[in-house]
Parts: C-alpha cells; sequence; structure tokens
C-alpha cells in the first residue's frame, strides 16, 4: 500500500523541495565570477593594452572593493575590447 | 344632477406648464433623450478607438521587443549547434563561457547540462527550470541582481546534451510597465474626453433644435407669425427649418384665403339675404290677399334656393381646393361625360338661338373625380351660353396632345380682356361687362379649383383674335395619368 504512494509522494516531495529552493539563479554576478573573467583576461595578449587594461583594473578594483555587478561589467567591457584589438 | 366628470381629461401639468411659460419646454428624460444617445454612442466609439490604438500600440512596441528577443535567442540557438556539429562538446562549452564573457548588457542566459540533467557543464543558471520538460519556448522567472525577473529561453535538443538559450526580460517588463501605466492613465483622459465630447454634443444638438422648438410652441401658443430661425450654416438643420417655414407660410396663405372666402360670402350673400329678408316683410305688411302672400312665400322660397345653390358651390370649391376628393380619383372616359355636359346645355342653347357644336373622339381616358369635372365643364358652358349672342355658336371640343388632355370651349361673346383674365379665376369675381348678366362670379373658380386638383390648369384666350367680339376661348388642360 506504502509503495503505491511512494512514487506520487516523490514528486511531490522534489517539487516541495524545488520550490523551497526558489527560481534558477543566475550564476554570473558574483565575485567568482570577477575571477573567471580575470583569469580570462590573463590568457589575452591584447588585454595588456589600451582600453581593455585600464577597464580590467577598474572591474577588479570594483569587484574587490563588493560591488561584484558593475566590477563584471567593466571586466566584460575589457574583454570585448581585448577581443576586437586582437589580430 | 348631471355627472361633472370631464370627458377629456387634460394632464394638469401639462396644461400649467403651457399656460404659465409658452416658449418653454422641459428637456426629455435623459435615457429617453435622443441627444443622450448619441453622446453615448460618440463615447463608445471613441472609447473602441482609443483601445484599437492602445493594441496596435502594444504590438508594435513590446511586440516588437518579443519578436527581436526571439529572433535573437534562436540566431544563438543556431550558431551553438553548428558549433557542436563541427567540435563536438567542449567546443560548445567555449563558446559559452566566451559569449558571457564579452555579455556588457548582462542579458544572456545559457545552461549546458548531459543528458541525465546531473552534470552542469556551462552556462550561467544554476539549474534546469521545470518548464524546459514541457515545453521548447517557455517564460519563467529567474534570480538576477537579487531581483526576480522574467527570461524568455529556448531548449535546444542535442544528442547526449541539453541546451537552454534565453534572454533576460527586464527591459520588456519595464516597457510593460510603463505601457500599463500609461494605458491606466491614458484611460481616464479617454473616459473625460468621452464625457466631454458626449455632453457637448448633446448641448449642440439641443442648441440647433431650440429654434424649431420654441417656434413650435410659440404657434401652439397663438402667435402664428412665428418663424423658425435660421443658422445660416445651410446644414441639415437649416434644411428642417426651412421646410417648417415653408409648411408655416403655405398654412398662413391657406388661413387667409379662408378668411377671404369668410368675408366674400358674408360680403356678397348679405345683400341677397338681406333683400329675401326684406320682400317678405314687406309681403307680410302689404299683401293684400292670400293670393299674394303665397306669390311672396315662393319668391322668398326661390330666393333661399338661390342662396344655398351659392353657398353648395362654394363649399364644392373649397372641398377642391383642400384636395380632400384627389383620395376618391377613379379611371374613367371623359367623352361620355363630356357629351353628358352637352345635352344638359343642349336645351338651353337652343331656347337662346344658338348652336352648340360638338367636336369630340371616340375616347379620352383619364383619372380623376367624375362628377366634379363634369361640373367644371357644365360651368364652362354656363358661362359660354350667358355671354354669347342669340343666333350665335358654342363650340365644346375635346383631344388628346403629348403632354395630356385638352378640354376646349369656345363662345362668341365679348371675351375677357387679358386683365380681366387675370382675375377671372378669382372667386366672386365678375368683369364689368357681365354685371348686367345673372350669376354669382363663382363659376370660374371652381373650373379653376378642379383643374389644380387633377395637377392640370386653366387657360384663357381669345376664340378669334383681332374681331370686334373676339370671344372667350376656355382650355381646361390635365395631365397625363
Amino acid at each position: 500500500m506504502i509503495g503505491m504512494f511512494s512514487a506520487p509522494l516523490l514528486v511531490l516531495a522534489l517539487g516541495v523541495a524545488a520550490t523551497a529552493e526558489g527560481p534558477p539563479r543566475v550564476t554570473s554576478e558574483s565575485t567568482e565570477y570577477c575571477a573567471s573573467l580575470t583569469a580570462r583576461l590573463a590568457g589575452m595578449p591584447a588585454a595588456r593594452r589600451e582600453p581593455s587594461r585600464s577597464l580590467a583594473a577598474e572591474g577588479t578594483r570594483l569587484c574587490g572593493s563588493g560591488h561584484p555587478q558593475a566590477g563584471i561589467a567593466k571586466l566584460r567591457r575589457a574583454v570585448k575590447a581585448a577581443k576586437a584589438e586582437a589580430p | 344632477m348631471p355627472d361633472n366628470t370631464p370627458l377629456l381629461r387634460v394632464p394638469p401639468p401639462l396644461t400649467a406648464r403651457r399656460r404659465a411659460e409658452p416658449g418653454k419646454l422641459a428637456p426629455p428624460r435623459l435615457l429617453k433623450s435622443a441627444g443622450f444617445r448619441f453622446a453615448v454612442l460618440f463615447a463608445a466609439m471613441f472609447a473602441s478607438a482609443a483601445i484599437a490604438l492602445v493594441a496596435v500600440l502594444w504590438w508594435a512596441t513590446a511586440g516588437a521587443l518579443d519578436r527581436q528577443t526571439d529572433v535573437a535567442i534562436r540566431a544563438d540557438a543556431v550558431a551553438l549547434s553548428e558549433r557542436w556539429r563541427e567540435a563536438g562538446q567542449n567546443a560548445v562549452a567555449e563558446s559559452i563561457e566566451e559569449r558571457l564573457a564579452v555579455d556588457v548588457g548582462n542579458e544572456a542566459i545559457y545552461l549546458l547540462m548531459d543528458a541525465s540533467g546531473s552534470l552542469r557543464l556551462a552556462g550561467n543558471i544554476d539549474r534546469w527550470p521545470p518548464e524546459a520538460a514541457e515545453r521548447a519556448w517557455f517564460r519563467t522567472v529567474v534570480r538576477h541582481d537579487g531581483f526576480e525577473v522574467e527570461a524568455r529561453l529556448h531548449r535546444v535538443d542535442l544528442p547526449g546534451l541539453r541546451l537552454l538559450v534565453g534572454r533576460d526580460e527586464t527591459e520588456r517588463e519595464m516597457l510593460r510597465r510603463l505601457l500599463t501605466e500609461g494605458v491606466i492613465w491614458a484611460s481616464g483622459a479617454v473616459i473625460l474626453f468621452a464625457l466631454l465630447g458626449a455632453w457637448l454634443l448633446r448641448s449642440v444638438l439641443q442648441a440647433r433644435l431650440r429654434p424649431a422648438f420654441r417656434t413650435a410652441a410659440a404657434i401652439g401658443g397663438g402667435d402664428l407669425g412665428s418663424r423658425v430661425a435660421l443658422s445660416g450654416r445651410e446644414d441639415e438643420f437649416d434644411r428642417l427649418a426651412q421646410t417648417m417655414n415653408a409648411m408655416l407660410d403655405h398654412i398662413g396663405t391657406l388661413m387667409v384665403g379662408v378668411r377671404g372666402v369668410s368675408d366674400a360670402i358674408a360680403h356678397d350673400l348679405r345683400t341677397p339675404i338681406a333683400r329675401a329678408r326684406a320682400k317678405l316683410e314687406d309681403a307680410v305688411g302689404a299683401a293684400r290677399d292670400e293670393a299674394a302672400l303665397r306669390a311672396a312665400i315662393e319668391e322668398g322660397i326661390a330666393d333661399l334656393d338661390n342662396i344655398s345653390r351659392i353657398f353648395r358651390a362654394l363649399l364644392r370649391i373649397a372641398e377642391a381646393e383642400a384636395g380632400a376628393r384627389r383620395a376618391a380619383f377613379a379611371p374613367f372616359d371623359l367623352v361620355p361625360v363630356l357629351r353628358d355636359a352637352a345635352e344638359l346645355y343642349e336645351a338651353s342653347a337652343e331656347a337662346r338661338e344658338q348652336r352648340l357644336e360638338v367636336d369630340l373622339p371616340q375616347q379620352l381616358a383619364m383619372v380623376g373625380d367624375r362628377d366634379l369635372v363634369l361640373q367644371a365643364v357644365a360651368n364652362l358652358l354656363d358661362n359660354a351660353i350667358k355671354f354669347t349672342p342669340p343666333g350665335g355658336s358654342v363650340r365644346l371640343a375635346a383631344r388628346q396632345t403629348a403632354s395630356g388632355l385638352v378640354i376646349a370651349v369656345s363662345d362668341d361673346g365679348p371675351g375677357l380682356s387679358p386683365a380681366d383674365r387675370a382675375q377671372a379665376g378669382e372667386r366672386f369675381f365678375r368683369a364689368d361687362k357681365a354685371r348686367a348678366t345673372p350669376g354669382s362670379g363663382l363659376g370660374l373658380s371652381l373650373v379653376v379649383a378642379v383643374a389644380h386638383l387633377h395637377g392640370g390648369d386653366l387657360l384663357l384666350d381669345d376664340a378669334r383674335a383681332g374681331e370686334a367680339m373676339p370671344g372667350l376661348r376656355a382650355e381646361l388642360r390635365f395631365p397625363l395619368p
């Protein structure tokens, strides 16, 4: 009898668990992502030239001072600039 | 005691109002008011137009954004699928990370997982949304920058992989909120304008109709000279006013005519009535014996018969002019009617040694009042015979022309001068030359009235122009039925 109810109960439990966790979360807005972007920039030679260099420096500073979203935006711009510069 | 309940009960408020303010009428109750209904119609159309406008605006803006987003997602998905086909799973993962690294707008959402959904390979959301299992394209809520926002996502099916490509729809949400707020404010404005327009429309309608109301009320109150004022715009309301004024003018003319007839009757019959009375009074005083008295009474009866004949003629004219007998029009053959009229007067013509010539076709079809036409022709023959000297001739002819029927009566008499001809159709008119002959002067006015009743006319002319005694030619014309 319990076996009959076990499958639907499991689904219910999973469902409850899922809603309890909330909606999917975007992960590209944390300091970990800052680090990931900085690592990527390190591997790009064009990143040492302007404007990429100063953008990256600004971005790293913002990430370090508790503004990860602003920092990530700057770092992304740095990557974009470096890509544009790359031969 | 007789019952005091009036047979016709007039509601007191109406009469009281009419007596108090003849020029003022209370506006009709709101729901029955045509002005109100026009206003409601206007408001409804205005609101519908506004709603249509908003719908188009929404489709053009938010709709366009949606379409744009879907296009971008699809392009992305296609590119990533291509990458997988070229270089496999790892290449796709690297592509995703590269795309995220340059996503300055912070809108892109990716998720690459293995087929079982347990291993996260690349992307920027932390788990597979449950809706992805049901549909390939869907919207769901994600946590982005601390807020819960809507995202548009597309599931791409690759062998051995699960790929999700999407965009953050914060901008869309903002636009939708802006549009919604705008629509709410605009709705308020629409309602205001609709009400204003409706009230304006109703006022204008009432204002344009007020002159007609006022005039009608004035006439109802007894001022028959009142006419509807024109606005000068020559629009539908002015046409209504002009039509009403023309009607009132016609009614005025008819009433003047009626008054004229009453005056003429009073004037012209006063004498014969007075004369008849005087003769009887004399007889009462001066009659010598019963035979003389009897003779006086018989003369009185003859006088009264004459007077009643005149009254009857006046009534027939009035009837003919009122057009009441038009309803009894019927088709008939004119020729037998004319032969009857000729027969009636053959004896009188013979008595005066006159010739009555008749020139008629086999048949003349006509639609009208048989009795009135007979009376009119009889009057013309009567006149002709009366004014033709002994030994002369009177001619009755009829024919069909292109435009209708013509009945012509011509005589050998003195005829009528052009000036007299113009007045001949008036009641009680008698030309100076005719003063000596008996008659009331009503004969031709009846002929004219009968002609007009049938949509035709009476034309008078010389029978033989240039001669000393030109004679009169009276033509009665009737249009085709």
